[in-house]
């Protein structure tokens, strides 16, 4: 074996290390969404602790796999399918990173809504939406992992009862009436609501990288809401 | 509405008909505009005595680009840049088939002159090979033999300007040219080429013995001569393909039926889709590292 492949083996080996890595922070995004949803929809504070801790987990690795992707960039110089993973990669430690994040937002709002009388219809619509984003983050997921573009394609679709619930909300939020505690928990429900939208939104964002990645084409899954709602959530 | 909503998220997401998805095709806007034509290879073969070391070469050069020829030794990328002047003839046995044509002429046809060929199509070599002459002598002794009537101290500044070598040596154009850096010394050469006002340059490697500063001063030149100049350039650093050429020529090589290595054209793509998606699998793997 030459030293010219040896040093090739040795980009391939790091690149895989520094995609499983980036994989399984999509893995702990999925995992952190149904904890924080329960956690918000139950009140269950320790379990939106839970949901806090990982969420540092997951920034410490954002900064270490941005350092190994400087450090791969600037070694290799890597063209061709292994320069769209490094891009990609690269997006998506973003991307998921981010994901982290709305989870913690919505596990926040559990402490704020403590003691506050809870709205079941909302509760279960809530519940309804991390059911639905769950799958989206695995869907995602599996394409990426099997290469597949059809199931990459699918996920615009599986986005488009989550925008609808997500605009439905504060319809939901007005037939609450007039008990103020209700109505201030329910409030609160908007922002967790937003950010189910978000996190599915951010799964599409993972499948458009997969296509990309597989097709070399950039996609753009370019779908609104059927209100009319534009792509980051406004009316 | 409402009902109809519910009604909705119950179904089964994976059921449902795939939505109309947009793609956004960016390819074709990373696409060179198609300048007009200087040189036109067909089917260009090239055999040294009975040895075929290229064939079948397909590819146009574009005016004011810069186009780059890549591939691993042997494929015979250096063979192919040498017929854009008909460097070859200078080769014994040496003997192209095929077409080469310059601006719409057969480049090989019995009317014309290989020197004419030479002067309007300059070529820059792997090493820097200035005359042991002063700085001055290297570029005005081709439009010497080219009798210009023009005036000679002009010209040599106007080269050198080109060249981006003026300031650094205004001052001492009677010194040789050999005393020169050898980042300085590749300038001079294209300095060389451009005073005999070619319209096309070919460099074999120009930077594969300087360091990367000058290197890096070579690859600024080229990006500023290709205003006035087509540029073909042989390199075997794919990152300077990348950063440099406007289109590229990825060869490879193959073992013919007699054992011979003989080398053709794989993939001549716009450079920014060679490098990111390239069409072939060979290209793919060798730009990967995974060839071989």
């Amino acid at each position: 074996m030459t030293n010219a492949q040896d040093i090739n083996l040795h980009f391939h080996q790091e690149l895989e290390t520094l995609e499983q890595t980036v994989l399984g922070v999509a893995d702990r995004a999925e995992q952190m969404v149904q904890m924080a949803v329960e956690a918000v929809t139950t009140g269950n504070q320790e379990l939106a602790q839970q949901v806090i801790g990982l969420d540092d987990d997951i920034d410490r690795t954002y900064f270490s796999v941005h350092n190994n992707w400087v450090q791969l960039m600037a070694r290799f110089q890597p063209l061709g399918s292994d320069l769209r993973k490094m891009s990609v990669l690269l997006h998506l430690n973003n991307t998921f990173e981010r994901m982290g994040d709305q989870c913690v937002n919505i596990a926040k709002i559990t402490n704020f809504n403590a003691g506050l009388p809870r709205v079941e219809r909302i509760a279960g619509q809530i519940q309804e939406m991390g059911d639905l984003v769950r799958p989206m983050i695995r869907a995602a997921i599996e394409a990426y992992l099997r290469q597949d573009l059809d199931e990459a394609r699918l996920l615009p679709a599986m986005d488009q009862p989550v925008d609808r619930l997500n605009a439905n909300m504060y319809k939901e939020i007005v037939a609450v009436g007039g008990d103020p505690q209700q109505l201030e928990w329910a409030t609160k429900m908007l922002m967790a609501s937003r950010a189910l939208e978000r996190l599915g939104d951010q799964a599409v964002d993972f499948a458009e990288q997969t296509v990309y990645l597989i097709t070399g084409e950039r996609a753009e899954f370019n779908e609104t809401g059927l209100d009319g709602s534009t792509d980051d959530g406004s009316s | 509405m409402e009902q109809e909503l519910e009604q909705q998220t119950e179904e089964k997401v994976l059921d449902r008909p795939r939505p109309a998805i947009e793609m956004a095709t960016t390819r074709a806007e990373q696409e060179p505009k198609d300048l007009p034509i200087v040189f036109s290879v067909r089917d260009l073969s090239v055999y040294y005595g009975d040895f075929r070391a290229v064939s079948n070469v397909e590819m146009p050069i574009r005016r004011n680009e810069i186009t780059a020829l890549i591939g691993p030794s042997g494929c015979g990328k250096s063979t192919v840049i040498r017929c854009f002047n008909r460097m070859n003839d200078l080769i014994e046995n040496a003997r192209v088939e095929g077409r080469v044509e310059y601006h719409g002429v057969d480049l090989y046809s019995d009317g014309v002159d290989p020197v004419e060929v030479r002067r309007r199509v300059g070529m820059v070599f792997q090493k820097p090979n200035p005359f042991p002459k002063s700085i001055y002598d290297n570029i005005s002794f081709g439009p010497k033999i080219g009798k210009y009537k023009g005036n000679m101290d002009d010209l040599v500044e106007e080269s050198l300007r080109k060249a981006a070598l003026w300031e650094e040596v205004k001052d001492k154009l009677d010194e040789s040219g050999m005393a020169l850096s050898g980042g300085q010394q590749q300038r001079l050469c294209i300095a060389r080429a451009i005073a005999t006002s070619p319209d096309v340059l070919l460099m074999d490697e120009p930077c594969s013995s300087l360091d990367p500063i000058a290197t890096l001063r070579i690859e600024e030149l080229m990006l500023e001569l290709k205003s006035e100049y087509s540029i073909i350039i042989v390199t075997h650093n794919m990152q300077q393909a990348a950063r440099v050429s406007d289109r590229t020529a990825f060869f490879n090589v193959r073992l013919s039926d007699e054992g011979q290595r003989t080398g053709y054209l794989v993939e001549f793509s716009p450079t920014e889709e060679l490098f990111t998606s390239p069409r072939e699998k060979d290209t793919e793997d060798y730009i990967t590292g995974r060839f071989g």
